[in-house]
């Protein structure tokens, strides 16, 4: 059972990685980035890390995605 | 055009077959824990040496805590490089906000909030989190708030004067502690050996400097990124 959500959390990290560099909509790509914040979160809390987790959902998922908002509402949205 | 994707089509390739083969000489967990000396000496010696439960602490604000000194200290220069950049912008605080749904859900989530954050900070050397983790969520507290109310009222309610002392003192916090153990006649950032309580193991005041090394650093990057983000938001003149 841990496999299989294993192997899901990875595949969808791998497709949030290459869907982040594809996409030409900034904002989408801050979103996507968020999501594969949250899911690294996960992965490090099943690695038994729970302080990078912490950190990792905090300040990656967190902070990092409204600091990119904030600049994409000083500059611009497409790339 | 042709050639330069298949460039980097060949450098993906070489890149990979290096990482794999790499990947493959790692050792597992269990070889790493058991053979490093390191990992050993934590593992085994970390609660002796350091009284906290949180190794990872333990690691980070005793064995390690010079290195802790370097990464705050390069998290004061981007803050204030970054209050720098912004300094000119000209203030006009909106205290308009989102709809009143938004503003009761924050009032009712906003206390849990700042209690989880005080919670990371103050228990960083028992359970998991610290001083960066608990920091960060009092700064998204301050971030929500902001948001939702307008970041006039943020302004009212916390000063940008107010952060910048928090700051700055916080920082100052961690050198008289780092220094406290050079006066006692140890070494810089000494934590047991230079005379701080060691408590007993698993209660709040316990593992000597590390808690309120923990609480230093946790109101230096709430208060840091708190100002980041009030610094970026300021609108440019119009």
């Amino acid at each position: 059972m841990t496999e299989i959500f294993h192997v899901m959390v990875l595949t969808f990290l791998i497709i949030c990685a290459i869907a982040v560099a594809y996409i030409r909509d900034l904002l989408s790509a801050v979103i996507l980035f968020a999501a594969y914040s949250l899911m690294m979160a996960v992965i490090w809390q099943q690695l038994d890390a729970p302080d990078i987790a912490m950190a990792e959902a905090a300040i990656g998922a967190g902070v990092t995605t409204l600091l990119f908002v904030v600049t994409i509402s000083k500059t611009r949205r497409q790339e | 055009m042709k050639l330069h994707r298949i460039g980097v089509a060949i450098l993906i390739v070489i890149l990979s077959v290096t990482l794999a083969g790499a990947l493959a000489e790692l050792p597992s967990v269990e070889q790493r824990t058991s053979t490093s000396q390191l990992t050993r000496r934590v593992i085994d010696g970390g609660l002796q040496d350091t009284g906290a439960l949180n190794l990872v602490s333990a690691v980070l604000f005793d064995y390690r805590a010079f290195d802790t000194l370097g990464e705050a200290t390069v998290i004061f220069a981007a803050v204030a490089g970054v209050v720098m950049l912004f300094y000119q912008a000209p203030l006009h605080p909106s205290s308009i906000g989102l709809s009143m749904l938004a503003k009761r859900s924050l009032d009712s989530i906003g206390p849990f909030v700042f209690l989880a954050g005080m919670y990371v900070v103050l228990y960083g050397h028992i359970s998991p989190g610290g001083g960066f983790q608990g920091g960060v969520i009092l700064a998204t507290l301050t971030i929500l708030i902001s948001i939702v109310y307008g970041l006039e009222t943020e302004r009212r309610l916390l000063d940008p004067t107010f952060k910048t002392t928090l700051e700055s003192s916080a920082a100052l916090l961690f050198m008289v502690i780092a220094f406290g153990g050079i006066l006692t006649g140890e070494y810089f950032l000494s934590n047991l050996s230079a005379g701080f309580p060691r408590g007993e193991a698993g209660s709040l005041l316990s593992a000597g400097s590390l808690a309120p090394l923990n609480a230093a650093i946790g109101l230096k990057v709430g208060a840091g990124l708190a100002l980041i983000f009030y610094s970026m938001v300021k609108r440019e003149p119009e």
